[in-house]
C-alpha cells in the first residue's frame, strides 16, 4: 500500500477549553483538488490551521508523504512544500505588490531564484506585474486574492491550502478565482480547498469531504458528494444538482 | 514671545525631542510587533543612564564610547526579559497582562537600582562636552544636546535602514502588519519578537546616556519618562515608527514654546491637552491605523 499524500488520523483540535475537531479521519490523494464543505463552525478552517502549523492538534496524527506534521512550526511545514492562503486578506497592506509577492519566497535566500520565480508568477498573474509598485492595500478584494495566490506559489509548493478564497468576491471575480485554482492544479499542485461556496467547489473537485460538528460526515468524489440527496438538502440549498 | 525665543524652542525641541523619539521608537516597535505595552521602558532608560554613569564615573570611560558596552548589554537584558517573562504571555489578555508583567519588572529593577546607587540623584557630568556650549543661531547650545541629536539621528537612521533595507527588516514589517500572514510565509515571528524586544531595549542605553548627561536622575525618574514615552507613542499612533518621531519632537517643541510664551508650570500639561484633542478626532493617533490591533 502506497503512503498517502496527506492523511488525517483521529485529529482532535480546538481553542481554549473546547474541541472544534473531534476526531477527523481522511486522506488526500496527490495531484487533485479536494474540497472540504460544511456548515459554519464545523471546523473547516481549524482543520487547515492544523496542517499549516498555526494550530497544534491535541490528539491524532497528520502526515504529509509519510512524515508527521504535528508539532512542526509553520516555517518547517512551508519547507516541506505546504503553503496556506488564509481566510482573511493577508497581504501586507503597506508594502507594494512586488514586495508582498517576493515575501512569498522569504525562505529562499538566492536572489536569482527569487527573481526567476517572480517572473514566472507574473506570467500566471498579470495583476502582479501591472500593479507591482502599488501599495497592496490599494487593490480590490479580488486583486488582493490573486496576489495572495501569486505569493503562495513563490515557493513552488506541492500542496496548497486555500481557506475560503471566494469570500467577499463578486461573481465575475469568483469565476476567475476558481479558474485560477484549476490552473494551479493543472500545473501539478495538490489543492485542499475550504469553501462556503460548496456547489462550485465540489463541481471542480476530485474529492469532496463534508465536515459536520468536527467529524467527517461524508467523503467521496466531488460529484458524488454534490449529488448526495441528504447533503444537498443540508448544505447545498436543498436541491440536487444534475449535470 | 520673541521670534528668537520661538527659534530657540524649535531648535531645542528638535535636539531633545529626537532623543525622546529614539526611546519611544523602542517602545512602539515592541508594541507594534508583539502587542506588548512595555511600561518598564522608563526604568530601562534609567538603567541605561546608570550603566553609563558607572562606566563614566568609576572607570573613566567616555559616555559615548561606553555605548559600545551599554547598548549590547541592554540588548541582552531585553532578550533575557523577553524570554523569561514576555514570551510566556499568550491569549487574548496578552496585552493587558503585559502591562502588569512589565510593571513588575520595572519595580524589581527600580528596587535594585535604589539599593545599588541609593535614591540620591546623580548626573553624568565628567565629560568636557557636558558643561560646555557653542554659539549657534544666535544662542548658546550645549554640546551634549548637539551630540545627543547626532547620536539619535544616526541610531534612528540605522534603525530605518535595518527595517526598510534588509531581509530582517522585511520580516519585522511583515510581523508588524499581520503576525499570522508573516508566519505563513515562513517568518519566525517568535524570533523576530525576541530580537525586536532586544532592539527596543538597546536604544534605551543611548537614550539613557543622553538623559543622564542632561538631567540629574535617580530610579524614580523612570515614572516621568514612561508617562512621556507612552504619551508620545499614543499621540504618534501605537506601533508607528514615524509617529514616534513626529510626536517626540513635537512634544518638546510644544513644551518649550508654552514654557517661554506662557509659563513653565503649564508646559508639561500642554502636551497632554494636545493628546486629548488629537485623540478626540483621531483615536488611532497621528499615524496609527484605524482598526489596528483590534483583532
Amino acid at each position: 500500500m502506497s503512503t498517502p499524500f496527506l492523511s488525517f488520523d483521529g485529529v482532535i483540535a480546538g481553542y481554549g477549553g473546547g474541541d472544534v475537531l473531534k476526531g477527523v479521519n481522511f486522506g488526500v490523494e496527490s495531484g487533485g483538488v479536494t474540497s472540504i464543505v460544511g456548515p459554519n463552525g464545523c471546523g473547516k478552517s481549524t482543520l487547515l490551521k492544523t496542517v499549516s502549523g498555526l494550530l497544534k492538534p491535541r490528539l491524532g496524527s497528520i502526515t504529509f508523504k509519510g512524515e508527521s506534521l504535528v508539532g512542526k512550526t509553520p516555517k518547517a511545514i512551508l519547507q516541506m512544500g505546504i503553503v496556506q492562503v488564509p481566510q482573511n486578506h493577508s497581504l501586507f497592506r503597506e508594502m507594494t505588490v512586488r514586495q508582498n509577492v517576493e515575501l512569498g519566497a522569504f525562505l529562499i535566500k538566492n536572489k536569482a531564484v527569487v527573481a526567476a520565480r517572480y517572473e514566472k508568477v507574473c506570467e500566471l498573474f498579470p495583476v502582479v506585474s501591472e500593479r507591482a509598485a502599488d501599495r497592496a492595500g490599494a487593490l480590490s478584494g479580488g486583486q488582493q486574492r490573486l496576489v495572495e495566490f501569486a505569493r503562495c506559489l513563490m515557493l513552488e509548493p506541492e500542496l496548497v491550502l486555500l481557506d475560503e478564497p471566494s469570500m467577499g468576491l463578486d461573481p465575475k471575480t469568483l469565476r476567475a478565482m476558481f479558474a485560477t485554482i484549476k490552473t494551479m492544479n493543472a500545473e501539478g499542485r495538490t489543492v485542499l480547498l475550504v469553501e462556503q461556496n460548496a456547489r462550485q467547489a465540489l463541481k471542480m473537485s476530485h474529492q469532496g469531504i463534508v465536515l459536520e460538528n468536527g467529524v467527517v460526515r461524508l467523503s467521496g468524489s466531488g460529484i458524488d458528494v454534490l449529488n448526495n440527496p441528504e447533503i444537498a438538502a443540508l448544505y447545498l440549498g436543498g436541491s440536487i444538482t444534475h449535470h | 514671545m520673541t521670534f528668537s525665543n520661538l527659534v530657540h524652542a524649535v531648535i531645542d525641541g528638535v535636539l531633545t525631542g529626537s532623543v525622546y523619539a529614539l526611546m519611544a521608537t523602542g517602545l512602539t516597535l515592541i508594541f507594534g510587533v508583539m502587542d506588548i505595552i512595555n511600561v518598564a521602558q522608563g526604568v530601562f532608560v534609567i538603567l541605561g543612564s546608570y550603566l553609563s554613569y558607572a562606566l563614566s564615573v568609576h572607570f573613566g570611560i567616555d559616555p559615548f564610547v561606553g555605548l559600545l558596552i551599554t547598548m549590547p548589554t541592554m540588548f541582552l537584558v531585553g532578550i533575557v526579559v523577553e524570554r523569561a517573562f514576555i514570551a510566556r504571555l499568550k491569549g487574548p489578555e496578552k496585552t493587558a497582562m503585559s502591562i502588569l508583567v512589565t510593571y513588575a519588572v520595572s519595580l524589581v529593577i527600580e528596587g535594585a537600582l535604589n539599593m545599588i546607587f541609593s535614591t540620591n540623584p546623580v548626573q553624568i557630568n565628567n565629560a568636557s562636552y557636558v558643561n560646555s556650549s557653542v554659539h549657534l543661531f544666535g544662542m548658546w547650545l550645549p554640546f551634549i544636546y548637539i551630540y545627543g541629536f547626532i547620536l539619535a539621528s544616526v541610531l534612528l537612521g540605522s534603525l530605518y535602514f535595518l527595517l526598510y533595507r534588509t531581509r530582517f527588516g522585511a520580516s519585522v514589517r511583515a510581523s508588524l502588519a499581520d503576525q499570522t500572514a508573516a508566519a505563513l510565509v515562513g517568518i519566525d515571528v517568535k524570533k523576530v519578537s525576541t530580537i525586536c524586544f532586544g532592539i527596543g531595549i538597546a536604544v534605551t542605553a543611548a537614550g539613557g546616556m543622553i538623559y543622564g548627561t542632561t538631567n540629574a536622575f535617580n530610579a524614580s525618574s523612570s515614572y516621568d519618562l514612561i508617562s512621556r514615552l507612552l504619551t508620545i507613542i499614543v499621540l504618534g499612533g501605537m506601533g508607528s515608527l514615524a509617529g514616534a518621531l513626529v510626536a517626540g519632537v513635537s512634544m518638546i517643541i510644544l513644551e518649550d514654546i508654552v514654557a517661554v510664551a506662557w509659563s513653565p508650570v503649564w508646559s508639561n500639561i500642554t502636551f497632554f491637552i494636545l493628546l486629548v484633542i488629537v485623540l478626540s478626532f483621531r483615536p488611532q493617533g497621528l499615524f496609527g491605523k484605524q482598526s489596528a490591533r483590534v483583532a
